[in-house]
């Protein structure tokens, strides 16, 4: 008999491939239809100034695919490290290192490597300073109290262990740091068939 | 979230609906909507002596 534990590794397994699809196809093919609103257009929806979107390159503004702005009250300052955790193609990495300036340090994790291949070409193309770290959110590779903030953006939702997820964001923060989060939440339980459906879930 | 942030530790939780958040597909947006899905900000902290 399989254990239940064993069952949610290996639908764990499934999510991951397909997180990194979906969100591979929204880099590779930002002119495509998704079922969410991305790119500029969803970036201009959540009150990202016109400045910021005209400096990026514009494959990291195609390829954004956030719920919100976390910048909004991130209250980042010169000389702050931040973690950008599911920092995709780089928008808001590259946002809050214009805000840390030459003097901080910005740390974006993503799950799928080229994403961050992608994200330091971004970073490069404007000059900016940006690592990006492949890893998962449930196990940030960060050492303890490491960042002052930590900004994400519609990531969360997507794992199946948000309480690792929040353990592990206030692990690497350090004392008196603080997180600015957008995500998704629901108000009722999903039913089975999407949490056993990585499509659906991904979504 | 809300409840994981404070149970982990972290203090001043706050958060707000973002606003203008939909998916593009009417059917995914209906489907959203009977689950109560929105799209939140949230922000919170590390306490000093954590």
């Amino acid at each position: 008999m399989t254990h239940p534990a064993d069952m949610q590794e290996a639908l764990e397994a499934v999510l991951k491939d397909e997180i990194i699809r979906m969100y591979q196809e929204v880099a590779d093919n930002p002119g495509g239809e998704f079922h969410f609103y991305h790119g500029r257009e969803a970036a201009e929806r959540f009150g990202y100034p016109t400045a910021w979107l005209d400096r990026a390159p514009a494959g990291a503004v195609a390829s954004f695919a956030g719920v919100g702005n976390p910048h909004e009250r991130s209250h980042l300052q010169p000389g702050e490290t931040v973690l950008d955790l599911g920092s995709g193609a780089g928008l808001d990495g590259l946002i809050a290192a214009w805000q840390v300036g030459p003097s901080g340090r910005v740390i974006g994790v993503d799950l799928n490597p080229s994403m961050c291949l992608k994200s330091q070409a971004h970073a490069a193309a404007t000059g900016t300073l940006m690592e990006c770290h492949q890893g998962r959110m449930e196990d940030i590779p960060l050492p303890d109290a490491s960042a002052d903030c930590v900004l994400s953006n519609g990531v969360i939702n997507l794992s199946f262990r948000k309480r690792k997820v929040v353990q592990e964001m206030f692990r690497v923060l350090k004392p008196g740091g603080r997180i600015s989060i957008t995500d998704i939440v629901s108000a009722k339980q999903l039913s089975q068939s999407i949490v056993n459906d990585p499509k659906l879930w991904a979504s | 979230m809300f409840s994981l942030l404070e149970q982990s530790g972290f203090t001043r939780v706050r958060s707000a609906i973002v606003p203008g958040f939909r998916f593009r597909k009417e059917a995914t947006q209906n489907s959203a909507e009977a689950y109560g899905v929105k799209a939140v900000m949230m922000t919170a902290l590390k306490p000093d002596k954590a």
